[in-house]
């Protein structure tokens, strides 16, 4: 029996698969499809200090293998959270990751402290990297706003921390050394990439909010690429986001260095993706001989060595 | 965004009735220009889908086109006892992935889950219910007509005669693209066409046919916005409850995305509702249509 478990700082999940931040609703949506049991942990759609009615519509649309959103943190606010949505999560069979986003540093602050003091929570992620709001600062474009979030967050809050990194900047391992330099547990990456998609016959952005987040598979090599280069230059766990659609998706990803996945866009398309993935794993660890996910992680042989 | 729990749609884990996988294709049969029926093997949802309800399709073993499309359910398809079998899907070729279905054949797969949405509404008691469509908005509306009329039972409710009579108004471009119209005729609803060309029925607009004629005592409409926007303003002039059934851009159908947003009047002002789960049917009333300015 492989050991599936695996260790991002002070963070350990059951096996390396798990369900990114707005791509999951609040777990309930999917309770049809999956045994929320054979994940390694839920993300819940990012949650904001007050309610946000997010995008005007058109918030998707498909391109390319992909698909581009702008969603824009359509939420109800963490009172809404915390009463309707956690007494549920934290009932579900695996660990609950939240995803806060807050406007300025106190708001992230505020938000961690809060949720810091609700039971039921394995972890935080801070997701410093939404491409959709205007209003507020992309805050993991710097490597100094990056630290102070962490850090800040770090000092109120006793649940394990992720941050989730943009690959909209010119080298992403600098913002990710500042993270775990600031205490973050692990790092996640990517969230999407900025894109348009334009109707030329009206001359018209065709996303509500002319520009959106690229995901889906399309985007898997460039997350590739930047998950390896992360993995390998700064030492923090590396969770890989960016495309994953089958089991050897997520091997790649592991083996390019990730500790854990994140499954995003294929939950929209493939509803029983996750767990199917989830059950796959043992055999494709075996192909390679080995009896644990840790054994591979970050094993990528380099043409020459 | 309030995120009610869609008990109505997905019940628990793993229950029959809620299904995720690959059907193979019975038949696929043109029923109009560009308009095709597609009967799906699919045991699981034929069982537990009511009219109004939808299923998400999307090729296998590709990811180009990536997502699924929402289509409603057209009618159940039954075996020779009576059990249901299979769905039928009407459809319209209108882009990447339903341009690439009219040359599927019997026996070729579609991936599909199901049954999404909230269905259409109970009317017992309703005397006449009067069934608007506009383009490809008729195809909900069979199944709902003989649910109406008790002439067949969906989702394991036993069938029950819900009102006296119904009526379909039903506007197309032209007459080439009226599809399913003896299917209507057949169930015993009074069917009213128009046409934008007046090469079938009424020349004009579907919501001007419908003033002509008996005002219904409840409307559900189901076709392009504009003729949603014209019947609800209708329905409010005129004083009857009215329904819509809406289509608007989705990516998952499950509640997860976030993307199918409609903005609806609420008790603190407004905000947007997912068409999937907390629709697609909607009271008109609550529909705002216009999104408002920032808040």
């Amino acid at each position: 029996m492989a050991q599936l478990s695996v260790t991002l700082g002070r963070l350990t999940l059951r096996n390396p698969i798990v369900v990114a931040s707005g791509t999951f609703g609040y777990a309930r949506e999917m309770a049809a499809f999956i045994d929320f049991a054979r994940l390694g942990a839920i993300i819940p759609k990012t949650v904001t200090r007050l309610p946000r009615a997010g995008n005007r519509p058109p918030r998707t649309v498909e391109t390319p293998s992909g698909m581009l959103n702008a969603i824009g943190l359509d939420n109800d606010g963490i009172d809404h959270f915390i009463a309707q949505h956690l007494p549920y999560l934290r009932r579900l069979p695996t660990a609950i990751i939240a995803n806060i986003a807050g406007k300025t540093v106190d708001e992230f602050v505020e938000l961690a402290e809060r949720l810091g003091a609700e039971p039921g929570l394995a972890g935080l992620e801070l997701n410093l990297s939404c491409p959709n709001v205007s209003g507020g600062i992309d805050f993991a474009t710097d490597p100094r706003t990056t630290s102070e979030v962490v850090r800040r967050v770090r000092a109120v809050c006793p649940l394990p921390l992720i941050a989730k990194l943009t690959p909209n900047v010119t080298d992403v391992t600098v913002i990710a050394q500042a993270a775990a330099d600031a205490g973050a547990d692990a790092v996640s990456l990517v969230n999407t990439f900025i894109g348009m998609a334009v109707d030329w016959r009206r001359r018209r952005p065709i996303l509500g909010h002319v520009t959106g987040g690229l995901s889906g598979p399309a985007i898997k090599p460039l997350a590739l690429r930047l998950v390896w280069q992360v993995a390998r230059q700064v030492a923090v766990p590396v969770i890989g986001i960016g495309g994953i659609t089958t089991i050897d998706d997520v091997m790649e990803f592991l083996v390019a260095g990730a500790r854990a996945v994140q499954l995003g866009t294929v939950n929209f398309f493939d509803p029983t993706a996750a767990q199917r993935i989830s059950g796959e794993l043992p055999a494709a660890l075996a192909t390679l001989g080995a009896t644990s996910v840790e054994q591979i992680v970050g094993t990528l042989r380099l043409n020459g060595d | 965004m309030t995120a009610r729990d869609p008990d109505c749609v997905l019940v628990s884990a793993p229950v029959p009735g809620c299904f995720h996988g690959r059907v193979p294709i019975l038949e696929q049969v043109q029923l109009a220009t560009q308009t095709y029926r597609l009967r799906l093997g699919a045991p699981e949802l034929a069982r537990a889908i009511r009219p109004g309800q939808f299923v998400m399709l999307r090729l296998p073993q590709t990811t180009d086109p990536l997502l699924g499309r929402p289509l409603a359910l057209y009618d159940t398809v039954l075996d020779a006892a009576g059990l249901p079998v299979g769905v039928d899907i009407v459809y319209l070729v209108v882009g990447r992935l339903t341009g690439r279905l009219p040359p599927l054949r019997a026996g070729d797969q579609l991936e599909v889950w199901g049954p999404l949405g909230n269905g259409f509404p109970d009317l017992s008691g309703t005397a006449h219910v009067g069934l608007v469509a506009g383009g490809i908005g008729q195809t909900p509306f069979l199944a709902y007509v003989r649910e109406l009329l008790g002439d067949r039972s969906y989702g394991g409710r036993p069938a029950r005669r819900q009102v006296q009579r119904v009526s379909l108004f039903y506007g197309v471009r032209s007459a080439d693209r009226a599809a399913g119209v003896e299917d209507f005729r057949a169930t015993g609803a009074t069917v009213h066409l128009a046409s934008d060309d007046g090469s079938l029925g009424f020349r004009g607009f579907v919501t001007q046919l419908l003033e002509q004629r008996d005002m219904p005592d409840h409307l559900v409409g189901c076709g392009p916005e504009p003729m949603l926007q014209a019947l609800a303003e209708l329905a409010r002039r005129r004083g009857v409850p009215c329904h819509l059934s809406l289509e608007t851009p989705m990516a998952c159908g499950l509640g997860i995305c976030f993307s199918c947003v409609v903005p609806v009047r609420t008790a603190e002002g407004w905000d947007y509702r997912r068409a999937c789960v907390d629709g697609p049917v909607f009271r008109a009333d609550d529909l705002l249509f216009e999104v408002p300015p920032a808040r």
